[in-house]
C-alpha cells in the first residue's frame, strides 16, 4: 500500500501545485499549460482509483481537446488584439477568503463523516462494465450526449464564424 | 281612537310631503315664492289635521299607529309610528300653529331675499316642521332620537341660513356642537335604558314602570344621561351658550325653533318620560336646581343685552329653566303648561322684534326709541307679549307661571323657589326695559346716526302683521281662559303627565307684586330716568360687567375647548410631523441609499455574480453548520 | 488511501478553481477556473464510485467530461464572439447583464 500512498501524495502535490499555477500565473499561455498538467494529474488519480477507461478519456478529451481549443482561442484573440494577453487578477483577498472559508467548511464536513477508509475490491473489469452499462441502462443519455456534442460543435462554429 | 292617530299622522306627513316636493323638484324650489306657497298650504293643512287630532283625542286614551321597523326574533326591535295622546296632540297643535304663522310671516320678512334662497328656506322649514312633529309623536325613544337629531340638523341649517356671514356660520356650528354634546348623553341613556328594559317603546316602558318591573339599579345614570340630551336641546346651564348665538339666524327661525318648538323639545322629552324620572328623585333635584340656576343666570344676562333678539334669547333660556324647575319639582304638567303658553307669547315677542328689526334695520335697542308712534300695531302686540311673559294677570303666562311657582313651593324646594321669584322680578324688569327703550323714551344718543332711519319706520305688511295679531289674540285668550276657567284643555294635557298643583293663597299677589315691582323699576330707570344710571351702574357694577361678559362662561368654554383642541392638534401634528413623517422619511431615505448601494452590486458582470453565489454558498453552509446543528 | 483523502483533494482543487473564477480578469482565465472546478467534481464522482463499488458514478464522469468539453468549446466560441463585439476579453469590462 505504501506505493499507492506515495503515488497519491505525489499526485495530490502535483494537482494542487498545478491548479494554483493555473489561477495565479500571469501568462495565459502558461496557465493553459499548467491546466494541461493538472488534467493529466487527474488522469493519474483516476488510474489510482482503478478507473483506467476514465483516465484514458481524461487524457484524450480534456488534456487533448480542451487544451487544444483553449490554445486555439488564445491564439485567435491575441491575433485579433494584436498584443499578448497578460493575466491580471482582481479582488484577490476577497476571493481568497471566500474560497478558503468554503474549503474549511467542506473539509471539516468531510472529516466529521465516517467514510470508508479503504477501497473494496472489485472483481469485474471496470471498463467492460462501463461499456455494457452505457450500451444498456444508460443508452438513452449516451445518445443524447452525442446530440449535445453535435449541437455544441455547430453552435461553436456558428458563434465563431467570420463576420459577413 | 284611530281617528286621532290618523289625523296626527296626516299632520306629520303633510310637512314631509312639502319637504320632499321642495327638495326633489329644484325648479320649484328655485322659484321661491311658489315653493313658499306650497309649504304654507301644507302647513295649513297640517295645522288643521293637528287641531282635529287634538279635538278628537279621547282623554286618557292613547291612539297608537305603529309599524315594525327593525325586525328581530320574536318581537320587532324597533317600530315607527305615531303615538297620539293628550300631551303629544296639544304639542302637535302648538308646533303646527307656530310653524304655519312663522311661514306666513317669513313671506313678508324675507321678501328681499333672492328667490332660490327663499325656496331653500322653505325647504328647511318644512323639514323642521316634519322633524319636530315626528319628535312629538314618537311612540318610542329610538324614533324620538332620530327626529331629535333631525331637528338639530334643521336648527343648524336655519341658523346658518345666511351662511355668507361668518358669525352665522360660527353660530350654526356652535349650536350644532353644543347640542350634540348633550345628544351623546341622550343616546347613551336610551341604549342603557334599552339594555335594562329590553324595549324602546314609551308605552311598554310606562307599563313596566307602573308595574314596578323595571330594575331601579343604575336608573339614575340613565335618567341623568337622558337629561343631558334635554340639557343640550333646552339650553340649560352649562350648555346654554349656543342659544343666544343662534340669534344669527333669521328672526322667524328664532321664533319657531329657538323659542316655541325645538328648544322646548328637551322639556317635552322630560315631560314624556316624567314617570321614569319620578323613580329617580335625586336626578329630579339636579334638574330643578340647574333649571332654577339657569333661569336666574339667563335673566341677569338678559338685563344687559343691547341686541333685542339676545334679550329674548336669554329670556327663552330663563323660561326654559322655569319649565325644567317645574319638572324637577315633580310637576311635569305645570312645565308643559308653561311650555305651551310660552310657545305662543315668545313666538309673538320674537316675531314682534322681527318687525322692529325689519323697520329699523338694526338689532340694537340703542338704535331704537319712540317707535310706538310709528309702529302702533307692533307696539301693542309686543306689549301684550311682554305682559304675558312678565306674568301679569289676564295675560298668557300668568297662570302657567304661577302654577310652576306653586308647584315648586309645594314640593319644598325653597332654594329654587327663591331663585325663581328673583327671576320673575328680573323678567318683568328686562322685558320692560326693552319695551321702554324700543317704543318710548328718547332715542339714545348713540343712535343719533341712525335717527334718520327711524322716521321711515312703519308697521309691517299684512303677511307679517296677521301672525302677530293672531298670536297676540291667542295670548290674551289663553290668559283670560286660564284665569277665569282654569287650565282647561291645556292643563289637561299637563294633568296627564303630572300632579295637580295646589298653590298657596299668598302666592298670586306676591307673584304679581314682584312682576309689578320689576316693571316699576324699569319704568323709573328707563322711562323717567329717575334712577341715576351712574348710581345704578355703581351699585351693580361687578354684576353688570360680569353679565356683559356673559359671566365668562362662553370664554371659559372657548378657552377650554380651544386650548384643549389646540393642544391636542399640536400633539397630533407633532406626532404626524416627527413620528409618522420621520419614520416614513427615514424609511424612504434608507430605501434610497440602500437602493443606491445595492445598485453597485448589480454590476452586470457575470463574475461578480459568481462571487455573490460563492458568498451565498458560504453563508448557507455556515448556517447549516451552526444553526441547524 | 481513504475516501476522505480523495474528497479533500477534490475540495482543495474545487476551491482553487473557484478562486480563479472569482479573481481572473481574463474571460479565458475564468474558463480555466471552471475547468478546474469540474475536474474536482470528476474526482469526487470517481472516488465515490470506487469506494462504493458502483460503476454508475464513473459513467456519470464520462458524461461530465463530454459535457465539459462541449461547454468549453461553446464558452470559447462565446469568448471569441464577445471579443468581436466588445473588443475585449476582460471580464470586468463585460457588463452586458446590466439592464
Amino acid at each position: 500500500m505504501t506505493g499507492d500512498v506515495l503515488a497519491f501524495w505525489g499526485l495530490a502535490l502535483l494537482l494542487v501545485g498545478s491548479a494554483l499555477a493555473v489561477v495565479l500565473s500571469k501568462n495565459l499561455f502558461h496557465a493553459v499549460l499548467w491546466l494541461a498538467l493538472a488534467l493529466t494529474g487527474t488522469a493519474g488519480v483516476f488510474l489510482l482509483l482503478e478507473a483506467e477507461f476514465l483516465a484514458a478519456i481524461q487524457l484524450l478529451l480534456y488534456a487533448g481537446g480542451i487544451v487544444t481549443i483553449v490554445v486555439f482561442a488564445i491564439v485567435v484573440t491575441e491575433r485579433l488584439v494584436g498584443e499578448r494577453i497578460s493575466q491580471t487578477s482582481r479582488r484577490i483577498a476577497g476571493g481568497a477568503v471566500v474560497a478558503a472559508a468554503l474549503l474549511g467548511l467542506i473539509v471539516s464536513a468531510i472529516v466529521e463523516r465516517p467514510l470508508a477508509p479503504a477501497e473494496p475490491s472489485i472483481g469485474a473489469d471496470l471498463t467492460r462494465t462501463i461499456g455494457e452499462l452505457v450500451q444498456t441502462r444508460f443508452v438513452l443519455p449516451f445518445e443524447l450526449l452525442a446530440v449535445l456534442m453535435l449541437a455544441a460543435l455547430m453552435g461553436a462554429v456558428y458563434f465563431a464564424r467570420p463576420d459577413d | 281612537m284611530v281617528d286621532t292617530g290618523f289625523f296626527a299622522l296626516a299632520a306629520l306627513l303633510l310637512h314631509a310631503f312639502a319637504f320632499l316636493l321642495l327638495a326633489l323638484v329644484p325648479p320649484l324650489r328655485r322659484r321661491g315664492r311658489p315653493a313658499a306657497l306650497v309649504s304654507i298650504l301644507c302647513a295649513a293643512g297640517s295645522l288643521a289635521a293637528a287641531v282635529q287630532a287634538w279635538r278628537t283625542h279621547g282623554g286618557e286614551t292613547i291612539s297608537r299607529l305603529v309599524w315594525d321597523w327593525l325586525p328581530a326574533q320574536g318581537q320587532a326591535l324597533a317600530t315607527v309610528g305615531v303615538l297620539a295622546d293628550a300631551t303629544s296632540t296639544v304639542m302637535l297643535t302648538l308646533v303646527g300653529l307656530v310653524a304655519l304663522l312663522v311661514q306666513v310671516y317669513s313671506l313678508g320678512y324675507l321678501s328681499d331675499e333672492p328667490q332660490p334662497a327663499l325656496g331653500r328656506y322653505y325647504t328647511y322649514q318644512s323639514l323642521f316642521a316634519f322633524s319636530m312633529m315626528g319628535l312629538v309623536l314618537s311612540p318610542n325613544l329610538l324614533q324620538l332620537f332620530i327626529f331629535w337629531e333631525l331637528v338639530g340638523l334643521c336648527s343648524y341649517l336655519l341658523i346658518g341660513y345666511w351662511y355668507q356671514r361668518p358669525a352665522a356660520a360660527r353660530a350654526a356650528v356652535k349650536a350644532f356642537w353644543t347640542t350634540k354634546a348633550g345628544d351623546v348623553g341622550l343616546l347613551i341613556g336610551i341604549i342603557l335604558l334599552w339594555r335594562q328594559s329590553g324595549t324602546f317603546d314609551l308605552t311598554e316602558l310606562r307599563v313596566l314602570v307602573e308595574s314596578n318591573a323595571l330594575p331601579l339599579a343604575g336608573l339614575s345614570v340613565i335618567t341623568f344621561c337622558i337629561y343631558l340630551g334635554a340639557m343640550g336641546k333646552s339650553a340649560q346651564f352649562p350648555l346654554h351658550v349656543w342659544l343666544p348665538d343662534a340669534m344669527e339666524g333669521p328672526t322667524p327661525v328664532s321664533a319657531l325653533i329657538h323659542a316655541a318648538t325645538m328648544v322646548t323639545a328637551g322639556v317635552y322629552l322630560l315631560v314624556r318620560t316624567s314617570w321614569l324620572f319620578a323613580l329617580t328623585p335625586d336626578v329630579l333635584q339636579i334638574v330643578a336646581w340647574i333649571g332654577a340656576f339657569t333661569a336666574l343666570l339667563a335673566a341677569v344676562l338678559a338685563c344687559v343685552q343691547d341686541d333685542i333678539k339676545r334679550v329674548l334669547a336669554y329670556s327663552t333660556v330663563s323660561q326654559l329653566g322655569y319649565m325644567m324647575t317645574a319638572i324637577g319639582a315633580g310637576f311635569a304638567g305645570a312645565g308643559l303648561f308653561h311650555l305651551l303658553t310660552h310657545g305662543v307669547f315668545k313666538a309673538l315677542l320674537f316675531l314682534g322684534s322681527g318687525a322692529l328689526i325689519h323697520a329699523v334695520g338694526s338689532n340694537n335697542l340703542s338704535s331704537m326709541g319712540r317707535l310706538a308712534k310709528q309702529m302702533p300695531q307692533t307696539a301693542i302686540v309686543f306689549i301684550v307679549g311682554t305682559l304675558s311673559l312678565a306674568g301679569i294677570p289676564l295675560f298668557g303666562g300668568f297662570v302657567s307661571k304661577e302654577e310652576i311657582l306653586g308647584g315648586v313651593w309645594e314640593s319644598g324646594l325653597v332654594g329654587p323657589f327663591v331663585l325663581l321669584m328673583i327671576v320673575a322680578f328680573l323678567t318683568a324688569f328686562y322685558m320692560f326695559r326693552a319695551v321702554f327703550l324700543a317704543f318710548f323714551g328718547a332715542p339714545a344718543p348713540a343712535a343719533a346716526g341712525h335717527s334718520h332711519e327711524a322716521p321711515h319706520a312703519h308697521d309691517p305688511p299684512a303677511t307679517m302683521a296677521a301672525p302677530l295679531w293672531i298670536l297676540a289674540a291667542l295670548s290674551v285668550a289663553v290668559g283670560l281662559y286660564t284665569f277665569f276657567i282654569g287650565p282647561g284643555p291645556l292643563g289637561e294635557a299637563g294633568g296627564a303627565a303630572g300632579a295637580e298643583v295646589v298653590s298657596p293663597a299668598w302666592l298670586k299677589p306676591v307673584a304679581v307684586g314682584v312682576a309689578a315691582a320689576g316693571i316699576l323699576l324699569a319704568w323709573l330707570r328707563y322711562e323717567r330716568r329717575l334712577v341715576d344710571p351712574a348710581v345704578f351702574a355703581s351699585a351693580l357694577g361687578p354684576i353688570y360687567r360680569a353679565a356683559l361678559a356673559k359671566f365668562w362662561i362662553d370664554d371659559l368654554f372657548e378657552g377650554v375647548f380651544a386650548a384643549g383642541t389646540l393642544a391636542f392638534s399640536r400633539l397630533v401634528g407633532w406626532v404626524d410631523r416627527y413620528l409618522v413623517d420621520g419614520v416614513l422619511n427615514a424609511l424612504s431615505a434608507w430605501t434610497l441609499t440602500a437602493g443606491d448601494d445595492m445598485r453597485s452590486m448589480q454590476s452586470g458582470r457575470a463574475q461578480d455574480y459568481v462571487y455573490g453565489v460563492a458568498v451565498g454558498l458560504l453563508v448557507l453552509l455556515l448556517w447549516a453548520r451552526w444553526a441547524l446543528a | 488511501m481513504g475516501l476522505q483523502a480523495y474528497l479533500t483533494l477534490a475540495a482543495v482543487i474545487f476551491c482553487i478553481g473557484l478562486f480563479g473564477v472569482v479573481t481572473r480578469r481574463n474571460t479565458i482565465g475564468i474558463l480555466l477556473g471552471i475547468e478546474l472546478m469540474l475536474n474536482a467534481v470528476n474526482i469526487n464522482l470517481v472516488a465515490f464510485a470506487r469506494f462504493h463499488a458502483d460503476v454508475t458514478g464513473m459513467i456519470f464522469t464520462v458524461f461530465t467530461i463530454c459535457i465539459t468539453v462541449s461547454e468549453a468549446a461553446l464558452g470559447l466560441a462565446i469568448v471569441i464572439l464577445l471579443f468581436r463585439i466588445r473588443r475585449t476579453v476582460m471580464a470586468d469590462h463585460l457588463d452586458l447583464l446590466k439592464g
